[in-house]
């Protein structure tokens, strides 16, 4: 088992690498940062020594070098839009991310599962294909367009909740919460449901088309003729079947969700990460950019890494296997 | 009788209650500092107007009017004497004096300045008394009372005591999240890029004119969320209104559109020295050389279907290179080159081009209103003439390096005057490029006699001289058709309509003329 840790650990870590080369490659191609920097009335002496100054004017291998040895020791630089530490203005914006990530993933999986599960039970009722053929809205509609028409619901039209932020925020010192006042609550609701939806109908489809393959099972016939109970049959026996993947691809949306954050958060002005990155990406803001695509490629590794361990406790063959295997 | 009483003090109670009038607005970008001499950009300066002062400021109709300087007047030709206001104190509580000014003066002068190009005519400063500061010219200077409107005064001892001696580009200072100004509003709350809140100060040397206890800005990205926030009465004001849904605000009760025209002018450029064609018939030789067809290209875009179909009717068509609204404007050359497709034809088989020729134009998509759409017009209304231009639209970030290096064979530029003087487009976009003077003139474009009247304008006192020689030099751009002027943007703002505020051609938005009823 430590074996195996150590080994993800050390692929991750090249990874990693590699994700920062590609990234840092592509900065290049993003437009350069320097007209935004400074003012109308700049003369060239003035590009050429913020550029000097910046170390924009040394060749890729430097740059990249002189930011991961920074990075190793936890300094991802200065913000060129802000003029403030990267990994202190993260650090501000993380919390919103997280907050709307995790309401969004409880959202999407226990809606998710327990319409999964119905879904796949009642195969032919009409409440189930109901479901269905609504959950397609989910799929297809592209989440700033499902934003935009909450927001003239319920923010416009009807006045019940705000129409872009996260309300007022509580803080703790290290970290700003919006969970204990109402109106960060109320806030919180809108971009939780646009962001989980895709997601949401993403898991119940999966979990119903898992659910439908188990239930045709040998097993599940004999759970029948042994004349158990529904409920035990299907919840104890077939759900717990079907979880093995549907957790591999929710850890994996898990991701996603706070990837994907970066269209919601910009459709709500959400003060995530996500809305950072794009102010980056506008202002060329290199620094952000860079530790921003890192902390995702980290959370990504660490997501995955973290669901194949989840594998041996959820499934006992592979445990079986290893340890026969290592004998 | 009891109740009547009763009731009849309530209502006094409630109508002398000032009401908490708490103002919340939003803009696209958040002002990305709080220090006013580290970066010199709109939405910074404009927002950090109500914040710090200048020694002189801005009115409603754009005219320059005393602030912490009570009168100024030129000293003969060697600079201008500053007669500083008394008894004025900064936000927390110290006075302000020639000692603030100076130090301002040298910080908003440092290397480490944005602004420091205000200050390149300035030879030396000099306190004369508590109250009185020389600005010292190498040359006779007659706008400079103009130029340094959004220079703005820092306290010394509050700058000296917190390390923020000099504003910090890549890295941060207390100056950065904190201010210490001595105008209307003081900051009370900072967040970057989530909100920053402003109170009236109470010791503000003014006269108050507006009834606001507490401001809030966030800066609001989507202009569909800014629109949603404003109709939900989640905000009280937004700037600006996507053009294409002033119509349909206008329409909506609570809600009303402010239009004006801004100081920006957008024209295209043409190469002047480059001698063959980047794109299109590449490699042949540049026919923009020739000024019949730059002055084609003004006869063949129709600049009023432009303002109709893409500006929905709210920008006003441009001659020169600055607007009506600017000093030194030139009204006598306020006509167009009139929109004839036979004329252009005609000027271009002249120059030896009937059946046209192909090129390439270049255009941001994401720095002017509807950019990429206008380009797309001016490219079907060149074709009609038999020019067919190969439109390249991109972000903002990539096109600045594209012009400079002379990636282009036509380009499109919005012009903004700093100073709100014609002088300043001359210097930036019409002088020849040397040092720091065209740095803007992509297109190389380049007369000796432009060249010439430049110092010749920026050091002459005499009002009537100094615009003809203006005149002169307008009227040189336009015959030789260096750009092609087409319109000024316009600026579209959206209220709640129990709000009066005041817009101004910068765009800034000043928090100190608003009422809320």
């Amino acid at each position: 088992m430590l074996a195996y840790i150590i080994q993800r650990v050390f692929q991750s870590i090249v990874v990693l690498l590699l994700v920062g080369l590609v990234a840092f490659s592509m900065f290049r191609f993003v437009g350069d940062p320097i007209d935004n920097m400074l003012g109308q009335e700049r003369t060239g002496a003035d590009i050429a020594r913020l550029r000097t100054q910046l170390g924009l004017d040394q060749p890729f291998p430097v740059q990249y070098y002189k930011f991961l040895s920074n990075a190793v020791q936890g300094n991802f630089g200065v913000s060129y839009r802000q003029g403030r530490p990267v990994s202190q203005i993260i650090a501000e914006r993380a919390p919103a991310t997280l907050e709307l990530a995790a309401v969004s993933a409880v959202l999407a999986i226990s809606f998710g599962v327990v319409l999964g599960v119905f879904t796949a039970i009642r195969r032919n009722g009409v409440a189930a294909n109901l479901i269905m053929s609504a959950s397609l809205i989910g799929v297809s509609l592209p989440t700033f367009l499902i934003g935009i028409l909450l927001i003239y619901l319920f923010a416009v039209e009807l006045g019940w909740l705000p129409s872009f932020g996260r309300g007022d925020v509580v803080d703790l010192g290290w970290w700003s919460t919006g969970f204990l006042t109402a109106s960060g609550l109320k806030a919180l609701i809108l971009p939780a449901i646009t962001l989980a939806l895709f997601q949401m109908t993403l898991i119940m489809r999966l979990v119903r088309s898992e659910m439908l393959e188990v239930l045709r099972q040998d097993y599940i016939r004999f759970a029948r003729a042994r004349g158990l109970r529904d409920r035990s049959i299907y919840f104890r026996h077939a759900l717990k079947n079907t979880m093995v993947p549907v957790i591999t691809v929710v850890g994996l949306q898990l991701g996603a969700i706070i990837a994907f954050a970066i269209i919601t958060e910009t459709v709500f002005q959400w003060p995530g990460v996500g809305l950072l990155f794009i102010n980056a990406i506008q202002f060329v803001d290199i620094p952000v950019m860079a530790a921003y695509l890192m902390l995702i490629s980290v959370m990504f590794v660490g997501i995955n890494l973290l669901v194949d361990i989840l594998y041996y406790f959820i499934d006992p063959r592979l445990r079986v296997d290893r340890t026969a295997a290592a004998k | 009788m009891r109740t009547p009483i009763l009731a009849a003090t309530a209502l006094t109670l409630i109508a002398t209650m000032a009401p908490a009038e708490t103002f919340r607005w939003a803009g696209t970008t958040d002002p990305q500092t709080m220090d006013p001499h580290a970066v010199n950009s709109a939405p910074v300066l404009g927002f950090l107007n109500n914040v710090y002062e200048g020694l002189v400021r801005r009115g409603k109709d754009m005219a320059i009017e005393p602030a912490l300087a009570e009168s100024w007047e030129a000293l003969g030709d060697t600079g201008w004497r500053f007669n500083l206001r008394q008894g004025v104190t900064f936000h927390d509580g110290s006075t302000f004096d020639a000692e603030d000014v100076m130090f301002s003066y040298q910080r908003a002068s440092s290397e480490a300045a944005d602004t420091a190009s205000w200050f390149a005519p300035v030879s030396e400063v000099k306190i004369v008394d508590a109250h009185t500061i020389d600005f010292l010219t190498t040359a006779p200077n007659p706008i400079f009372p103009d130029s340094i409107a959004n220079f703005m005064i820092m306290d010394k001892g509050w700058a000296e005591a917190n390390g923020a001696e000099l504003p910090a580009k890549d890295a941060e200072n207390h100056a950065t999240l904190n201010a210490n100004g001595t105008a209307a509003f003081q900051l009370a709350e900072r967040q970057p890029g989530l909100k920053t809140v402003l109170t009236p100060f109470d010791g503000w040397w003014g006269e108050v004119e507006h009834n606001v206890t507490s401001a809030e800005f966030t800066p609001i990205q989507n202009p569909a969320t800014a629109v949603a926030a404003l109709l939900s009465g989640d905000v009280d004001f937004i700037n600006p209104v996507p053009i294409q849904d002033a119509a349909r605000l206008e329409q909506i009760p609570g809600v009303d559109v402010i239009q004006g025209i801004e100081a920006r002018v957008i024209m295209l450029g043409m190469p002047h020295q480059a001698e063959t064609l980047k794109y299109g018939d590449t490699g042949e030789a540049n026919p923009f050389l020739d000024v019949r067809v730059r002055q084609a290209v003004g006869h063949a875009v129709n600049v009023d279907a432009i303002l109709q179909t893409i500006m929905r009717g709210s920008a006003e068509p441009a001659s020169q290179l600055v607007s009506p609204a600017m000093r030194g404007y030139s009204p006598d050359l306020a006509a167009r080159p009139d929109f004839n497709v036979d004329t252009a034809k005609a000027l271009l088989t002249d120059a030896g081009y009937p059946d046209g020729f192909s090129f390439g134009l270049k255009c941001p998509n994401d720095r002017y209103l509807n950019d990429e759409a206008v380009c797309q017009a001016v490219v079907s209304m060149l074709a009609q003439v038999g020019l067919t231009a190969e439109l390249d639209a991109m972000p903002v970030q990539n096109y600045w390096p594209e012009l400079r290096e002379d990636n282009f064979d036509m380009y499109l530029l919005g012009w903004s005057p700093g100073t709100f003087d014609a002088e300043h487009p001359i210097r930036f976009l019409a002088h020849t490029p040397v040092d720091n003077l065209g740095t803007w003139n992509f297109g190389d474009y380049s007369n000796a006699r432009i060249d010439e009247l430049l110092p010749m304008i920026q050091s002459e006192l005499d009002e009537a001289k100094r615009q003809a020689m203006l005149d002169e030099a307008t009227g040189i751009l336009q015959q030789e058709a260096a750009y092609v002027p087409m319109y000024v943007q316009p600026l579209v703002w959206g209220v709640r309509n129990n709000v009066e505020l005041t817009q101004r051609p910068d765009n800034f938005f000043i928090l100190r003329w608003v009422t809320i009823n």
